[in-house]
């Protein structure tokens, strides 16, 4: 009894010393481990956006936080584009996505809805590295390579 | 991120008046990289430089408070992604040659940061229906 009350003292006082601290997740990080390896991490709302490979290839995944399952994304992903960075909004619809394909490096928007693919056009010619989109999905954030200098370009989004 | 003396500096921009608003607790740890908004911008999250560490770093900028998320020594963080409510957090790492996501839950640490309007749900006894 003695040893359980010191027990209890010990550890409510060093959980006092040190404050909350942010907690992992443990069964989405088991769930993502057996994704293969992950990188790239957009989260929104119940969403987390991510590029997972297996055995080479790397594809975008979108998962739900909520179910804790990944979810299918007829249309997005290509067996020869090559993508480098995504963003996905609060509502899990839009995805934001810059991917190499044929040599080039584009922008596109997903919309999981309509199961569409919308190119996004460099004003002024750029080339896209990171793209992340607005919570509301209206607008997005893309640093671009312009004449060997990084620029950040803010896009409206109809 | 801008450079500033030779290191990358995370800038805080309002827009669209473009107004620089000065950030507390991330002077002094540049390189930063991998920076994240919430959704009013009351939380500011990125990667800074401490020692030989990258260390996931969040500023409440309504508080003042800073929220450091040690990562065990094996781990080097490479980005980081903040959820616009500051629910979550998802760090990508470098681990033994890979590369992993992994999440956290910041409900205990940090109050939502909700869009104007969207009213938190549920409350204690004697909560209106």
């Amino acid at each position: 009894m003695k040893r359980l009350v010191c027990a209890t003292l010990l550890g409510g006082l060093l959980s006092g010393c040190m404050g909350s601290m942010p907690l992992p997740i443990g069964p989405l990080n088991r769930q993502l481990e057996s994704l293969g390896a992950n990188r790239d991490p957009s989260l929104s709302g119940r969403w987390l956006a991510l590029i997972s490979g297996k055995g080479g290839r790397e594809q975008v995944m979108l998962v739900d936080l909520e179910l804790q399952q990944p979810l299918p994304l007829p249309g997005l992903n290509r067996a020869d584009a090559q993508p480098l960075s995504v963003s996905v909004d609060g509502a899990g619809d839009r995805i934001a996505l810059v991917r190499q394909l044929e040599g080039r490096t584009e922008l596109v928007l997903y919309r999981r809805s309509l199961q569409s693919l919308q190119p996004i056009a460099m004003v002024p010619s750029g080339v896209p590295r990171q793209v992340q989109l607005q919570a509301d999905g209206r607008q997005m954030a893309v640093q671009v390579s312009r004449g060997g200098l990084w620029q950040v370009d803010l896009v409206q989004i109809p | 991120m801008v450079e500033r003396s030779g290191r990358a500096t995370l800038l805080l921009q309002e827009q669209p008046s473009g107004t620089v608003i000065r950030l507390r607790h991330f002077q002094g740890h540049q390189p930063h990289s991998s920076p994240s908004l919430s959704w009013t911008g009351r939380y500011v999250a990125a990667l800074v430089q401490q020692g030989a560490q990258r260390v996931p770093l969040i500023e409440d900028r309504a508080t003042g408070a800073l929220h450091r998320l040690p990562l065990p020594a094996d781990r080097t963080a490479v980005r980081l992604s903040l959820a616009p409510d500051a629910r979550r957090l998802a760090v990508q790492v470098a681990q033994a040659g890979q590369w992993r996501v992994q999440a956290f839950d910041l409900a205990g640490l940090l109050e939502p940061d909700l869009p104007g309007g969207v009213a938190i749900q549920g409350g204690g006894p004697g909560a209106p229906p």
